[in-house]
């Protein structure tokens, strides 16, 4: 049988286009523009899916994505939200959450234990005997959890994008539109953005039959969007506020962030349910799902129902259904004096009764437990709200349509920081003060008659528009509300046997509030957090109210001062790859690149750098380690050559470069002569090392200075800090990416490089630390003499164009010799072979000059330099600890690792910042942190390994390579 | 995204930007007592309230002084270091 | 220079498209990728193009203004804006500190590097700049993907140059009408010219766009 009607005026189908998909194994129809729900239910298939904890059937509740009864998975996503999910011709679904299917599901025998699973079941039961709980909690936390996690997911790339406007509106309904209008005649460019597939809002579906909405609509739309100055988003949602009003747009093909000059929510009302026992059962609905499955899907949502309601939002759902044909037994509404005269005259007019001051007691389940047969109506006491058992009628249907009042869409409003205030007269929570920039319009602001939400709309847009400096327009005059409340104060019938659901998501009834107060969890926070109201996919969107409302009244508190939960981002749950976009990974490349590619470079990231680690050259068969150590003997034995472009490099020229230096490092620069070079240690205000480079002097008032490559960015920017303290003149530019810098190092490096250069290369003429400028290869180059990882090396800086072929140039030269590229990897060992330390590897975030032998760095007599009176204040206190070499025992039979610690009588006195065996050495050497009485050349210490084991190493005052005996 | 205005560039997400730590004046570190230069180094006022603090526009490369007010987050104004009483 | 071939810093991202190479400034450059007409349609759809080969002269500090009037350059007078000074596009980055940037054809910059040195109150920039074109009529659409600032309004608007962020790397950007067309010029350190292009590509190739060679955009031998 079909639910399926007529045509209705503005339906969303196109009935030209056909198409088919499955549910659980079964075939539907459906038209193109049917969401997977409309077309289940217009196939009369009202079993969506199964609850969360009990596992009980579940249909329609708020068709808006309020919640998620019907959540389905394609064996590919996992969270499809059936109610606004559109079909697409050849959908295989199943229901999650189930085993065995949606109707057979298995799990449906946990609804007749429900009473030992009370809320919060998992704090107490299952915990005796201890030994039992691991098993229990394997069950639970399989049961736990909505689908199945799908770990092939394809990776699929959803970009993001910005945007820009003067106003954002959220909600393109009646107040959204007229906002949306109103700013932009006044000159503002807006974005308006609708989480429907269409705009229009409420005035899509609740118009109560009257006539003239529909004509209403199309006027609305059509303006809109035919405006040049509106952008309309519809099919997205806005996620959350970001200061500044960033609001990230996510629409299926990504997010927009939108960058907007001011804000409008219009985002209107989530419906909430009454709550009476077996409101849940599939056929059970909001009055607004059922409005919107008849106008836009043109579907009935039962064949013969029962309108319940504590507003007068009922009746126009009643209208709207009479008026499709669908048979109305009655309106049940659970206040006494009912609702407005015009609507009641209607509804009666309609041929459907009218029972006042009534409530549905509790819904007949059919046979299967899986629909509607009948509902119990009683008397109601709204006062006490409870059922008169003495005046009952049984009425029989297949559904009912159910209203009790509004909750705001404000969750944009709470994240922008506004504050809310309780409204009496609409029994809801209204903005009371808003931020600078952020307006609300329409039902979210407290105002539902159509007209004013109109006006309110054009109210707010032309306050964004004066916020913008735009042109002024007369202010606008909105009426507050007249009449009988939206929303009903407590809404809620009591019943013996509970199953009078408040939150679908978590299946959380009445009795869990009580029982949630009575253990002491008895304000909102902890409420929630006890009870889950509010935790599940919905994020309480269709249960808040209700949740506040009761707690109100288990406290005997008004609602104000119960207050509400906050709302964050995102609106929905929204797929990590949308907030990953595409990821942005900057990464530099030196001029070499390519070269080290060719020939087998096995890159590793440093930094944003990519940079050698080793050199793996195609048909060699060697391992990593093999090739480490090969290459660093290369520049023992003959020679290397590492690319050393990612250093940092800063020019510092001016008359006052020299004294600049001496104020910013530990060192002496005013009497450097020109053509040498000196240690450029840095420290910061607390005298730790931050840096150690070199400092070359060009000229008189010319200096070039290198740092380490992780901290480029960082000197550059402190230098052009203190720079501005101290007013000095001097002016800086960073060279990092600017030069290419190559070190040619080994016994054989003089010679190769006086085969591309005519520079002196011999001692005399340039001595260890000496700086000269040439042409290498044919192009200018500045040379340095340094002695980090080999005695005999030169420093080669020229500009990054023709970096690749100043090296190239070399390697050729140097084929004959035998040499070596070699990577980071070997540089490290080299360097610990000459017996250098590397800042920030073997020194740490507290170590100070004095505890890494680099006291004759300091010129403590200089009259200032960063850090010196902390040094003078550590000079006057001991040494905690001091950095040594040392090797290991050669009986050793666990080699130790960085950061193992070094143990002396049982207590930490240290531990290893480095650590190799070297093969030129034929040692394990390393250095190590240990206490100052530790640190005497010959002395032995202990190192812990990972397994435990003490293994012993002797300090080494000189460098390592003295122990070799080539 | 928090924006915040250069002296020199303009507004900018704070995404182009590097926080820079609090302005302080450093004491005379000839003639103030260890203390004083110990806190001086390591204390921060945790309280909230306006402070001034240095923000470091990256693309540019220009640093300079915001006051900003840490429990609203407001930002008052912005200058260049030195060039208070033009802001 | 005997015999030195510079190479651009994003040619190692361009070997794979396998251009016709020709020689700028000492610099080998990708001529073109494609037919003719098929850059013409990247150029009107959307296109990117690198001209890190043009030569360029850089200057900074207290004296830098006054030493470039005094060899006769016009400079655009607020900071942050660019101007042409007969061909040579003249960038004024902050307040004191330029960016001159020379056609095909024109010798001023090389002019400048040769007369001029770092002395007092000047200092003398060495640059590296991978530097594109950008054109197309999805101009906007790409930007909006890789920058977060508006690039499309009034920030641009009156000769007004850009120091932001695009993809994560700090950049250089203005925007010139060429033929009634609208470009986007982009500077950024050479170390980032391949990510960048990679990057700008990989997205502009989605759009429906190609890359363009340096003839596109000038006639070079």
């Amino acid at each position: 049988m079909t639910l399926r009607i007529a045509e209705q005026e503005n339906e969303w189908i196109n009935r030209d286009m056909p198409l088919t998909f499955e549910y659980e194994g079964q075939q539907i129809e459906a038209y193109e523009g049917d969401t997977i729900s409309s077309a289940l239910w217009a196939a009369d298939i009202k079993v969506l899916g199964r609850s969360f904890k009990y596992h009980r059937a579940r249909g329609l509740l708020s068709f808006a994505n309020h919640d998620v009864n019907a959540l389905m998975t394609d064996g590919q996503d996992t969270n499809i939200r059936a109610d606004v999910i559109p079909v697409t011709h050849g959908m295989q679904l199943t229901a999650v959450n189930t085993d065995g299917g949606v109707l057979k599901d298995k799990g449906r025998y946990i609804d007749k234990i429900s009473a030992f699973l009370p809320v919060g079941f998992y704090y107490k039961t299952f915990h005796k005997p201890k030994w039992m709980f691991p098993f229990w909690e394997d069950k639970i936390r399989k049961a736990a959890g909505l689908g199945k996690v799908n770990f092939n997911y394809p990776r699929i790339t959803r970009a993001k994008r910005y945007a820009h406007c003067d106003v954002l509106v959220v909600g393109a309904g009646a107040s959204g539109l007229s906002a949306a209008l109103e700013a932009a005649d006044a000159g503002s460019q807006v974005i308006l953005v609708d989480e429907n597939r269409k705009i229009g809002g409420s005035l899509t579906y609740d118009m109560a039959a009257d006539v003239n909405t529909g004509s209403l609509l199309k006027q609305l739309t059509e303006n809109v969007l035919n405006h040049p100055n509106i952008r309309v988003i519809a099919d997205a949602y806005a996620g959350g506020y970001y200061t500044d009003h960033l609001v990230p747009i996510v629409e299926k093909r990504g997010i927009t962030k939108v960058r907007a000059g001011s804000i409008i929510v219009a985002s209107g009302v989530f419906e909430q349910p009454p709550v009476f026992r077996y409101n849940d059962l599939p056929g059970v609905m909001l009055s607004s799902a059922a409005q919107r499955l008849v106008n836009r899907y043109s579907v009935k949502p039962f064949t013969k129902g029962i309108v319940v309601t504590a507003n007068d939002y009922g009746y126009r759902a009643a209208l709207d259904l009479a008026a499709a044909n669908v048979e109305i037994v009655a309106v049940i509404d659970m206040r006494q004096t009912g609702a407005d005269g015009d609507l009641t005259a209607k509804v009666k007019q309609a041929g459907i009764a009218v029972h006042l001051g009534s409530c549905i007691y509790e819904v007949v389940p059919t046979s299967d437990k899986m629909g509607v047969s009948a509902v119990v109506v009683c008397a109601y006491d709204e006062a006490t709200a409870e059922a008169d058992l003495h005046q009952q009628v049984v009425l029989h249907c297949d559904g009912v349509a159910m209203s009790a009042g509004w909750a705001p869409a404000a969750a944009l409003l709470y994240q922008a920081g506004t504050q809310m205030r309780y409204d009496e007269a609409v029994q809801q929570f209204v903005p009371n003060q808003l931020p600078d920039g952020v307006f609300a319009a329409g039902k979210v602001n407290g105002i539902f008659e159509l007209e004013q939400r109109m006006l309110d709309g054009k109210r707010a847009g032309a306050e964004a528009s004066r916020y913008l400096g735009k042109t002024t327009v007369s202010p606008v005059e909105v009426t507050a509300h007249r009449g009988n409340s939206p929303s009903h104060p407590y809404p809620i019938v009591n019943h013996p046997k509970a199953k009078n659901f408040v939150d679908f998501d978590e299946d959380i009834q009445v009795k869990d509030f009580i029982n949630a107060a009575k253990e002491g969890f008895d304000n909102i926070e902890l409420m929630k957090r006890f009870t889950t109201v509010g935790m599940g996919p919905s994020q309480g969107k269709h249960s808040n109210m209700n949740a506040i409302r009761i707690l109100a009244r288990i406290r005997d508190l008004p609602v104000e001062k119960i207050g509400s939960t906050t709302a964050r981002p995102f609106f929905h749950p929204t797929p990590i790859g949308h907030l990953g976009g595409r990821g942005f990974h900057p990464h530099r490349l030196t001029a070499m690149h390519e070269w080290h590619v060719k020939e087998g470079a096995v890159m590793m990231e440093a930094g944003v750098w990519m940079r050698p680690a080793y050199y793996l050259p195609a048909g060699v068969k060697i391992s990593n380690q093999q090739a480490v150590q090969q290459e660093a003997l290369a520049v023992r034995k003959s020679a290397g050559m590492i690319d050393g472009s990612t250093l940092g490099k800063i020019e510092v020229f001016g008359k006052d470069a020299a004294a600049f230096l001496e104020r910013f490092y530990t060192g002496k620069f005013a009497s450097q002569k020109v053509g040498n070079s000196r240690i450029a240690m840095l420290l910061d205000e607390a005298g730790v090392i931050v840096d150690d480079g070199v400092a070359v002097r060009l000229d008189q008032d010319k200096f070039y200075v290198s740092t380490n490559s992780s901290n480029a960015a960082t000197v550059y920017r402190e230098m052009q800090r203190n720079l501005q303290l101290w007013g000095m003149q001097v002016t800086l530019v960073n060279l990092t990416g600017v030069m290419s810098a190559m070190t040619l190092a080994g016994p054989s490096s003089r010679s190769i490089l006086s085969e591309v250069t005519e520079l002196d290369l011999l001692d005399e003429a340039f001595p260890q630390g000496a700086y000269r400028e040439a042409l290498v290869a044919g192009v200018k180059a500045r040379v340095m003499r340094v002695a980090f990882v080999s005695d005999l090396a030169f420093e080669i800086h020229v500009p990054s164009s023709a970096g690749l072929h100043v090296w190239q140039k070399i390697m050729d030269a140097g084929k004959t010799y035998g040499i070596r590229p070699f990577g980071t990897d070997a540089q490290r060992l080299l360097r610990l072979e000459m017996g250098h330390h590397l800042i920030s590897h073997d020194t740490d975030g507290l170590t100070n000059p004095f505890e890494a032998h680099a006291d004759s760095l300091v010129a403590m007599d200089k009259p200032f330099f960063i850090g010196q009176r902390s040094l003078k204040i550590l000079q006057k206190k001991p040494l905690k600890k001091k950095l040594v070499r040392f090797v290991l025992d050669t009986n050793f039979s666990e080699m130790p690792k960085e950061c193992n610690l070094v143990i002396e009588n049982g207590e930490i006195a240290g531990r290893v910042t480095s650590i190799s065996f070297s093969e030129y050495v034929n040692r394990v050497i390393g250095f190590a942190f240990v206490l100052p009485e530790q640190a005497k050349a010959g002395n032995q210490f202990a190192i812990r390994t990972d397994s435990g084991r003490m293994e012993m190493a002797e300090v080494v005052e000189d460098a390592f390579l003295s122990l070799s005996q080539g | 995204m928090k924006l915040l205005q250069c002296p020199v560039n303009g507004i900018r997400p704070v995404s182009e930007f590097t926080y820079g730590g609090e302005y302080r004046e450093m004491p005379d570190a000839d003639t103030c007592s260890d203390k004083e230069w110990a806190t001086y180094v390591h204390h921060r006022h945790g309280a909230p309230g306006l402070k001034k603090e240095w923000w470091y526009h990256g693309p540019s490369g220009t640093w300079f002084i915001a006051e900003r007010n840490t429990l609203t987050d407001k930002v008052s104004r912005t200058y260049l270091y030195g060039q208070e009483n033009k802001a | 220079m005997q015999n030195v071939v510079l190479q651009s810093s994003v040619a190692f991202a361009q070997t794979s498209l396998k251009p016709e190479l020709g020689f700028i400034n000492g610099m080998a450059i990708a001529n073109r990728y494609a037919d003719p007409d098929v850059e013409s349609r990247h150029a009107a759809k959307l296109t990117i193009c690198d001209v890190s080969c043009l030569s360029r002269f850089a200057i900074k500090g207290p004296a830098a203004a006054d030493t470039l009037k005094a060899k006769g350059v016009e400079l655009p007078a607020s900071a942050n804006s660019w101007s042409r000074h007969d061909e040579t596009l003249v960038m004024r980055l902050g307040s004191s500190e330029f960016l001159l940037e020379d056609p095909i054809g024109v010798q001023q910059c090389k002019g400048l590097s040769e007369q001029l040195q770092s002395g007092d109150g000047v200092h003398v920039v060495l640059r590296n700049d991978a530097s594109f074109i950008l054109s197309g009529e999805l101009l906007d659409e790409l930007l909006a993907q890789v920058c977060a600032i508006d690039l499309s309004g009034p920030m641009l608007a009156d000769n007004r140059l850009a120091m932001t962020s695009i993809a994560g790397v700090s950049v250089i950007v203005l925007r010139q009408e060429v033929a009634g067309q609208s470009l986007m010029r982009l500077w950024c350190d050479g170390t980032f010219g391949v990510y960048l292009w990679e990057t700008l590509l990989d997205i502009i190739k989605e759009l429906g766009g190609g890359p363009v060679g340096f003839n596109q955009f000038f006639n070079s031998n």
